[in-house]
């Protein structure tokens, strides 16, 4: 017993080549699996799928909808992530609470709700489209679940960053004569850019990588609602395995990159402190 | 105008804790008055009421006859300065001290005042100058140290040309030189520019060295205010000797009270017996025979008498004669501790500080006997807490 102190608890060297081990261990297996699709077809089949047309229009379509994704979030993110952050009080809680309801609640069910609420039979819905807007099987309807989806990680990772501003300096620069809106944007958005980039980056790929509410709202009609997610399940159901490895690929390409940023300026973050 | 702002009957309460008691007080324009107060004794929180940044409970802020309660912060022209400099660490120091100057409120202000209408970059250098830290622009907050660091802090509040200026003590994160060097700059800076400024601080050197007027916060309320020195000379109630540090505090009876010849003999009362030492001091107005008092002498106003020379007239008063048990070398001035009796009940003990020189020049050592004089002009006599008849 007092070995066994001696070789697990007491040396530093066994802790880190177990921690390194569990570790690595876990990486590679992840790196497997994933990089597995890779291996399923043959290089021949992989490039004519890649090269098609259709492929690439569902990917710019995915593209396209999450860059608006990520404008609406920046306009609706900074001024909600700013009450979150320095005006807390109970009702803070309630929309902090409420705010981030869509990261525990299955996306199946976000999209299930939207797609109710924005039906003909619902008098919300109703309204919309006396007005001319529909949001069923349209673009408007799968940009709405996306940023339902996506913004919470976009306010969240901005109000960490808000956090942590010295309120103290923030105090200071009202003394000096500076009013809200001037201290918003003179110091706390410069002071909190990393954070801003970082939330854009993730609340980007969450958008790009969505699936599941984006189905229910989509109705899948090609070249109009079929985001590159769904073009996977549909190219799967079919049995069209070389296609579908390819948007698969192209997909975590992309989430690899978006996510290298996200991690580049969150760290930017954490080390500025 | 003399009263430039003034405070009144401020109360402020935190869950159930009353922080601020009925607190008045006026600042007069352009001197340099501070709050003196132990460290959470709401003094910080008074100065936050009187920016903005917490609203009192009940009681007015008046700022040159205008009454500022309902203003916000930015609005009010009343600019702090922390314990932190608190610089903006996105901008340079260029930028920091011109933030001011920059924004909204200050650009309307300012264009009205005549030496304002100079570039901004002009008044910044300026600044830099007089507060020597110039060559520092295009520094990062980060790059450069806490001295400088404070006194670009001081820049970026006068650059803005507030009303008055709170500093909330400024010098306690200062290491005691760049302290010294900070004071002596903000003396100067107030004189030229005649800037009006409150100063909270625990330090009552800092009080000292640049203050005219005192106030002594103590559990909340105003417990005493006016010039600083009167203040640490004669302090008007025990709390306040107590708080200022006053060393040399005995109990005493006085035995005559003699107005005509200006004169008061009371004796020393310690160990609750009636000791058959006993001093003489000057004529001190509120007093009867036989009242119980106490009185104070500050260390430094004890002399002690050299043997090799007749004592001249101004030290023939109040002598005593004792050991000295204890010499300590403090940073400036050599402590001794004066037993009249050791070990004995109707013991007495005179605190001494006198310069190391002297302590040389007079071959003194611990076990020595000396003869003391108390000036009887230093002695100052203190009514009794709640003693009301």
């Amino acid at each position: 017993m007092p070995n066994f102190y001696k070789i697990f608890i007491r040396n530093n060297k066994t802790f880190d080549i177990i921690v390194f081990f569990i570790g690595f261990a876990f990486f590679i297996s992840l790196s497997l699996l994933l990089a597995g699709i890779f291996f399923q077809t043959s290089l021949k089949l992989f490039l004519s799928e890649i090269l098609d047309i259709h492929l690439w229009n569902a990917i710019f379509l995915s593209f396209k909808i999450s860059s608006i994704v990520v404008l609406i979030n920046l306009i609706i993110g900074i001024p909600l992530s700013y009450i979150l952050s320095f005006k807390k009080n109970k009702i803070s809680f309630l929309l902090d609470l409420i705010s981030t309801l869509p990261l525990t609640t299955s996306p199946l069910v976000i999209g299930f709700a939207v797609l109710i609420t924005m039906g003909p039979l619902n008098p919300i819905g109703k309204f919309f489209i006396s007005h001319g807007i529909k949001f069923v099987f349209t673009p408007q309807g799968i940009i709405l679940v996306q940023l339902i989806i996506s913004f919470p990680f976009f306010v969240n990772i901005l109000k960490e960053s808000f956090d942590s501003i010295n309120r103290k300096m923030i105090n200071l620069s009202k003394t000096l004569g500076a009013s809200s809106f001037e201290i918003l944007y003179k110091i706390i958005l410069p002071l909190s850019l990393n954070g801003l980039l970082a939330g854009m980056a993730m609340s980007w790929s969450r958008s790009m990588g969505e699936y599941a509410a984006t189905q229910m709202i989509s109705g899948v009609i090609p070249n109009l609602t079929e985001t590159a997610p769904i073009e996977v399940f549909v190219k799967t159901s079919y049995g069209n395995y070389p296609a579908a490895i390819a948007i698969s690929a192209v997909l975590m390409i992309i989430s690899f990159i978006s996510l290298g940023i996200f991690k580049f300026f969150y760290y930017k973050t954490k080390k500025s402190k | 105008m003399m009263n430039f702002l003034e405070i009144k009957n401020i109360n402020k309460s935190f869950k159930n804790k009353k922080v601020l008691k009925d607190i008045t007080l006026t600042v007069k324009k352009g001197e340099i008055s501070s709050i003196f107060g132990y460290s959470g004794e709401g003094k910080s929180t008074l100065l936050s009421i009187i920016c903005g940044l917490i609203k009192q409970d009940s009681g007015d802020i008046i700022l040159k006859g205008n009454n500022i309660n309902k203003m916000e912060p930015y609005e009010r022209s009343i600019s702090l300065v922390m314990d932190e400099p608190l610089l903006f660490p996105n901008m340079n120091i260029m930028k920091n001290i011109a933030f001011g100057l920059k924004l909204h409120k200050n650009i309307a202000k300012l264009s009205s005042v005549e030496y304002s209408k100079r570039p901004i970059k002009k008044t910044v250098l300026d600044i830099m100058d007089i507060l020597g830290i110039s060559g520092l622009e295009k520094r990062y907050p980060d790059e450069i140290s806490m001295g400088q660091s404070q006194r670009i802090s001081l820049a970026r509040a006068i650059v803005t040309n507030p009303q008055i200026i709170l500093m909330d003590e400024p010098f306690s994160n200062l290491d005691i030189i760049s302290k010294t060097k900070v004071r002596s700059l903000i003396k100067n800076i107030q004189k030229e520019l005649k800037i009006t400024m409150l100063l909270v601080t625990h330090d009552i050197e800092d009080v000292m060295n640049l203050s005219d007027t005192m106030f002594i916060l103590n559990n909340g309320v105003i417990q005493d205010s006016g010039n600083p020195k009167d203040i640490l000379k004669k302090p008007s109630t025990m709390d306040t000797a107590y708080l200022l540090g006053t060393e040399n505090i005995f109990e005493g009876k006085i035995a005559s009270i003699d107005k005509v010849n200006n004169n008061i003999i009371i004796y020393f009362k310690n160990n609750s017996l009636n000791n058959e030492y006993y001093i003489e001091s000057y004529y001190q107005q509120g007093f009867e025979e036989n009242e119980y008092i106490y009185f104070v002498i500050r260390p430094e106003d004890i002399i002690i008498l050299r043997e090799d020379r007749t004592p001249s007239k101004a030290v023939k008063e109040n002598h005593f004669r004792g050991k000295i048990t204890s010499a300590v070398f403090t940073s400036r001035m050599m402590e001794l501790l004066i037993d009249t009796s050791e070990n004995k009940p109707q013991n007495i003990q005179f605190k001494v500080l006198l310069p190391f020189h002297a302590f040389e020049i007079m071959n003194l050592s611990v076990g020595k006997s000396v003869s003391i004089s108390l000036k009887k002009s230093a002695i100052h006599i203190i009514k009794k807490k709640h003693i009301r008849i």
